[in-house]
């Protein structure tokens, strides 16, 4: 749906409604990288370590997500870094993120900031799998929610 | 056909010809041997347990004849016999009412045998034992004072199925075998019964009476009061007739005689692991002390104060398997309960539950408010994570084992993933804090509980900060009744699926059944592990179960105590929850 298509669009139509517009546009949240960085299958019998996890994407989405400068340079020290550009480049959207580690001044570094947030919060796997890098187990994700459920005799 | 007419010669071929059949009926029914001349020993060859014939019925009509020495049933057999101590009682009884006596089934006339013995019946009724844990005190009180307790009981009594009943303190419900302990009644106990306890010199102080009215016929089922409704010891005054009660435990059947103005103390193993009853009949026969003969207790109508005093909490007794406050799960059992009535149950009702919870908590909302920027928090068990959005500042990230609830947090814009509380799939020590509200208690076993909490504990950093919500077992504390029980709408319809989920249900499980009571909703619990209904607002009312385990005081701290490497910051009750916030060391 193209934004000139929302411009026209109302719900004047249901019974009781006036107007009906604008639309709100009501983006359904996907599995970010900042999820990603966190997951492991160490749950699974034999598993030790099960991090990070591959991630196998066939629906991605960039969407809008307000920038705030003093919570991206928080939360910069708790990434696994290397965990993030990999996971990054994996789906294609390494954009400019360093390899191995954030700046040294990446508290006043707006630019590396941006870029940042947009790896870690605007990036969404809405379709895909995520595969378990020891045991090769398959958690897949639709409709943007990962299923990390395992079965009892996983466990 | 009246028993002293003469019979005519047709009757009596017709009546030998019937006899010398059934003597070969007997034989195969129950291997006693007919004797072709008279004994003390009668056989009655078509009537006995399974047509419907009592010892009371026999005693009735053969005691006029003469002295009884013997009845015996068969149980399962349609046969009976009978002795007296002379031969002469005996023929007498056999002319008087063979073919002619009208007591076997569809009062159809007996016929009788002479037999030269009586089968072996091994009885388990042993008469005069008490079992143990029980004193019976004879004329515990005066005639003067028994008539005085009579006067009381001229009340508008309630008709039960089987006798007349009235309650002072609290209401005795017989649909949950329990009592409300939250709806005390306004009619308390007659001060005119306090005399009783300091002629006892024992500390007792009974809040619940119940007067039970027995007319001749009447009885009372077995059973075992609820262990969780009242202390120990459950204590009975008999008035006005004397009745023979019955104990049984396993195959222990003890009978013994509650004489008039009897007072009958129930204790330890007596009240917690046999079951007690009254047998329906108009007569009650026993065997005379010597062992030879019967004698026939006329009932006549008794009337019995039982005092009970209400237990608040649960029971701790050691009679784990007739305790009601304990139920032993076992882990593959745990899980299929588990999937059946909580995960498979929030699934269903994913939609109604999410629009009943908007409303977050204040004390909730206050913990994750004190999370600064950047912090990261898990909502393990989220449901439609009502708390996920609340702090902008942190990343909150929900996990939940319903799909259903997950999708719901996904249209809210949350992040959230499907995980189980047993098994987060986080990394170590990467929240800042973690939440955990009204999840654990879904749990069946105190280690799979303590399990959850060590998963909090795991992916929490060290100085990370948790809060854990249980529901308690008491929804009132300080005398202040939770919201829970104050939602209780008044004009709350009682359908028949009410009806039909009130008391114990039993849980069908591969790994072996389970059975726990159904919780009533809007009250007090009544057990620590209950199945609490949820209802849809569907045409149906579709109900569904949910189990809990809800928790004591304490218990939720006790379970954190044994978790080496975390510090508990505060404790409290809120709303019917027992809250702990606690920090990773």
């Amino acid at each position: 749906m193209k934004l000139l298509t929302h411009n026209m669009l109302t719900s004047k139509c249901i019974r009781g409604v006036n107007v009906g517009y604008p639309l709100v546009i009501n983006i359904i949240r996907n599995m970010k990288l900042f999820t990603h960085n966190m997951l492991t299958t160490k749950c699974k019998k034999g598993v030790l370590v099960g991090y990070p996890l591959n991630i196998k994407a066939s629906d991605i989405r960039i969407s809008s997500v307000d920038f705030n400068p003093d919570f991206i340079s928080k939360i910069i020290p708790k990434i696994d870094w290397p965990v993030l550009y990999s996971a990054a480049e994996s789906i294609g959207h390494s954009e400019n993120l360093p390899k191995e580690a954030p700046p040294e001044d990446y508290e006043t570094n707006e630019d590396f900031l941006k870029i940042a947030h947009k790896a870690l919060l605007e990036v969404e796997v809405v379709h895909g799998e995520l595969v378990c890098p020891e045991s090769g187990r398959k958690f897949p994700i639709n409709n943007g929610i990962p299923n990390m459920l395992l079965n009892e005799d996983e466990i | 056909m009246s028993s002293n007419e003469k019979l005519s010669i047709g009757q009596k071929k017709k009546l030998d010809r019937k006899l010398a059949k059934l003597q070969h009926v007997l034989k195969k029914e129950s291997g006693a041997t007919s004797s072709p001349n008279p004994t003390k020993n009668l056989a009655i060859c078509n009537a006995g347990l399974v047509s419907g014939l009592t010892e009371e019925i026999i005693y009735e009509h053969f005691s006029q004849l003469g002295n009884l020495t013997d009845i015996t049933l068969l149980p399962g057999k349609s046969c009976s016999f009978l002795s007296y101590d002379s031969l002469e009682s005996s023929i007498k009884a056999y002319e008087t009412f063979n073919g002619k006596l009208n007591i076997a089934q569809d009062n159809k006339a007996i016929y009788l045998l002479y037999v030269d013995q009586i089968p072996y019946l091994n009885d388990q009724r042993i008469w005069g034992e008490l079992p143990p844990g029980l004193i019976l005190l004879e004329d515990f009180i005066s005639i003067e004072e028994e008539n005085m307790l009579l006067n009381l009981c001229s009340f508008d009594a309630q008709p039960m199925k089987h006798r007349l009943v009235k309650h002072f303190g609290y209401e005795f419900r017989y649909d949950i075998n329990n009592v409300d302990k939250d709806k005390p009644m306004s009619e308390t106990l007659p001060v005119e019964t306090n005399f009783l306890w300091s002629k006892l010199q024992q500390k007792f102080k009974p809040d619940q009476l119940t007067i039970n009215h027995y007319t001749p016929g009447q009885g009372i089922p077995h059973h075992i009061d609820t262990h969780s409704a009242f202390e120990d010891p459950i204590i009975c005054l008999s008035l006005s007739s004397p009745i023979i009660m019955e104990f049984k435990n396993n195959d222990k059947h003890l009978c013994f005689l509650l004489p008039q103005r009897s007072l009958l103390i129930m204790s330890e193993e007596s009240r917690y692991d046999w079951t007690h009853g009254i047998v329906p009949r108009k007569f009650d026969i026993i065997p005379n002390n010597s062992g030879q003969g019967f004698t026939c207790l006329k009932r006549g109508t008794r009337v019995s104060f039982t005092f009970r005093k209400v237990l608040q909490g649960s029971c701790q007794c050691n009679y784990k398997s007739k305790c009601d406050s304990y139920n032993d799960i076992e882990d593959n059992v745990a899980l299929e309960l588990e999937a059946m009535h909580v995960h498979k149950v929030y699934n269903n009702i994913a939609d109604h539950f999410s629009d009943t919870r908007h409303k977050p908590w204040p004390n909730v909302l206050e913990f994750v408010q004190s999370f600064a920027y950047g912090d990261i928090l898990i909502d393990v068990g989220c449901g439609n994570g009502k708390y996920l959005g609340i702090n902008q500042k942190i990343f909150t990230i929900g996990c939940d084992r319903s799909m259903g609830l997950i999708d719901i947090c996904r249209q809210r814009q949350y992040e959230g993933f499907i995980g189980d509380c047993l098994s987060v799939p986080l990394k170590n020590s990467s929240a800042d804090g973690a939440i955990s509200i009204a999840v654990i208690h879904h749990l069946a076993t105190e280690q799979r509980r303590l399990k959850a909490l060590r998963e909090m504990v795991r992916v929490l950093k060290p100085g990370g900060r948790a809060l854990v919500y249980v529901w308690a077992h008491n929804q009132i504390n300080n005398e202040k009744k939770s919201s829970y029980i104050m939602q209780d709408r008044k004009n709350r319809k009682v359908t028949q699926m009410d009806k039909l989920v009130t008391g114990q249900v039993d849980v069908p499980l591969q790994n072996g059944n389970v059975t726990l009571p159904v919780h009533n909703n809007r009250s007090n619990f009544q057990a620590k592990d209950v199945l609490v209904p949820w209802k849809l607002k569907d045409k149906n009312e579709t109900t569904f179960l949910r189990f809990y385990h809800v928790f004591e005081e304490n218990e939720l701290e006790q379970m954190c105590q044994k978790i080496d490497n975390i510090q508990i910051l505060k404790s409290y009750y809120d709303q019917g929850n027992w809250c702990v916030i606690f920090g990773k060391i």
